[in-house]
């Protein structure tokens, strides 16, 4: 293990116990105000049997780990009006969904969000939507996600509605 | 090691050949019986396409057909939904993978090389000849059609999918079909051509938030024709009437040599309502009698004939079917020779019928007769008339009193 090298930039003014409890006041609101709980399907790579040449899976046949509940901000992007070919085959789907995640909160689950992972997102009482992240937000490194350009405290991921026959649940 | 035996008995083509096939593409042609074909119009040029691919483009991913939309996707909003909701998945959305057929609306004039451009100003041409009958008469129809008229109809098959094995089974498919660039379809009995025309991938993978999938157009071009029964003629053809006419030949123009001591000919012409003259094809020496049905008709009055000529002519058309005999003797001049060097004349005699007898003595010892007739109604000998004596004629039947009776005798 790499050894630990402390952030001291803005000690003066904004330590690490100052960021704690940025987040903590952050996950306090987001966790338990605001409540948007999410579920998270990640698929086990090594379990799953995949076409040699193209390394694809068939229908139900992607291996998952067991499910994990967690608390994210979510943004839905609005519908947009499609067509599969110049006008015809038209297509409504959901927008993509925008997820604000705390990194401290994905340790502590101790889990990871990746690229091809499923999502799902109580939308109403009745109807979970699925969604597969096509951006899980790894790289940090911007003004954005950094608190007052101390440190990264959250990722956003980026995830794509995904079709009953693709994944409709564990 | 023996010569290996071949068989050769192998029957390698199972359908029916020469004239059996060509009856049985004809009936297929003209299903609805009325002898002539069936239209093929735009619609059924489609639903040609779409039962081609239907039958043909058969994927089978994850153990189940890739379903093709059982339509001709047009731009109407309502049908899209109508047409594909089986489809469907909650939101109304197409369920992926699927096979689409849609068809550009602007049909192209034809390039199909069998019927293209060759008859202008869509003339009428003759298709059949079909007998009729009515119970009492007879005739026929006839059929004509004009050429049909060439058309290209583009359609572009797509299919949308998540798996490039997939996308290789149905390419496979394809190209196997249409390994030699074309393959046919059958509208209503036509065999129809279908061209494949360009391979186009359209799937929206620089698309990397959103959701991905593999879409690919195949576009043929159907090398059609389209045949409108609104456009056929039926007309009936003229009509045969069944007459009944007993003719000894069936000419119109006859000889006939009288077996007497010297050759008498009748001729014996049908006339056709508007011939007014009648030629017997050689030099008339003696011009005997002209009779219509049997009737004699009066030189210069009725006909006219020069002397030495081959030509009657009448004043006036015989009756159309009436029967004109023309009796002469076709030497070079009036003298009458017999078979046997002796020099006959001739001459007519007429008789007044008074009641008292039907036996009439002649001026002269007969040699044969030429002609009997009563009021200009020449009798047939041995049916009219005998020649009973060296001199002496007796007539079969009896006349009306005050009949006239002509009697041209060779002496």
């Amino acid at each position: 293990m790499s050894n630990k090298l402390p952030i001291t930039r803005l000690s003066k003014f904004f330590s690490d116990e100052d960021f704690s409890l940025q987040v903590q006041i952050g996950q306090e609101y987001l966790h338990g105000d605001i409540n948007q709980k999410l579920v998270l399907y990640r698929v086990n790579r090594q379990k799953t049997d995949k076409d040699d040449v193209y390394g694809e899976v068939g229908q139900d046949e992607i291996k998952y780990f067991p499910p994990i509940e967690f608390n994210a901000l979510v943004k839905v992007d609005a519908p947009k009006n499609s067509s599969y070919k110049s006008g015809m085959l038209r297509y409504l789907e959901p927008g993509n969904l925008v997820l604000s995640v705390y990194i401290k909160h994905l340790a502590d689950l101790g889990v990871d969000i990746k690229y091809g992972d499923y999502i799902g997102y109580p939308e109403s009482e009745d109807r979970i939507r699925y969604y597969t992240v096509t951006n899980d937000g790894k790289v940090t490194s911007d003004n954005a996600h950094h608190l007052f350009g101390y440190k990264p405290y959250y990722r956003t991921i980026t995830c794509a509605i995904a079709q009953d026959q693709e994944f409709r649940g564990v | 090691m023996g010569i290996p035996k071949r068989k050769s008995d192998i029957q390698i083509y199972k359908g029916k050949i020469l004239t059996q096939r060509r009856e049985e593409l004809l009936n297929k042609i003209t299903k609805s019986d009325s002898y002539l074909p069936d239209s093929v119009l735009h619609d059924d040029l489609d639903a040609g396409m779409l039962e081609f691919v239907t039958k043909n483009f058969i994927v089978i991913s994850e153990g189940k057909k890739i379903p093709v939309i059982p339509k001709i996707l047009t731009i109407q909003r309502w049908a899209q939904i109508m047409n594909t909701w089986e489809f469907s998945d909650d939101d109304g959305n197409l369920k992926v993978p699927f096979v689409g057929v849609i068809r550009r609306p602007d049909v192209q004039p034809g390039t199909n090389p069998s019927i293209i451009r060759t008859i202008p100003e869509r003339l009428q041409f003759h298709y059949a000849s079909v007998a009729t009958w009515n119970g009492t008469q007879m005739g026929a129809d006839i059929y004509k059609i004009p050429q049909p008229v060439p058309v290209d109809i583009t359609f572009e098959v797509t299919i949308v999918c998540t798996k490039l094995r997939e996308l290789n089974r149905f390419n496979k498919i394809i190209l196997q079909k249409f390994a030699s660039r074309q393959a046919y379809t059958i509208v209503k009995g036509h065999y129809i051509p279908i061209v494949m025309d360009k391979i186009e991938d359209n799937s929206p993978i620089d698309q990397i938030d959103g959701r991905r999938f593999y879409l690919q157009n195949y576009q043929f071009t159907m090398l059609g024709f389209l045949i409108d029964q609104e456009e056929f003629e039926v007309k009936p053809a003229v009509s045969r009437f069944f007459l009944m006419n007993e003719f000894a030949k069936n000419t119109n123009f006859q000889k006939k040599y009288i077996n007497k001591r010297i050759d008498i000919t009748v001729a014996t012409f049908i006339a056709d309502g508007m011939q007014t003259a009648f030629g017997v094809g050689e030099s008339i020496s003696m011009l005997f009698n002209v009779a219509i049905n049997g009737l004699l008709q009066e030189r210069d009055v009725d006909f006219f004939h020069i002397a030495g000529t081959s030509k009657i002519t009448f004043a006036s058309p015989p009756p159309e079917g009436s029967t004109v005999n023309v009796t002469y003797y076709k030497g070079r001049n009036s003298v009458f020779i017999d078979s046997y060097g002796k020099t006959l004349q001739v001459t007519t005699e007429y008789f007044d019928y008074n009641g008292s007898t039907l036996i009439f003595t002649l001026n002269n010892a007969i040699d044969s007769v030429v002609s009997l007739d009563i009021n200009g109604l020449i009798q047939e000998e041995g049916a009219g008339f005998e020649i009973t004596d060296e001199r002496e004629i007796t007539l079969q039947g009896t006349p009306v009193i005050g009949s006239r009776i002509g009697v041209t005798y060779l002496f």
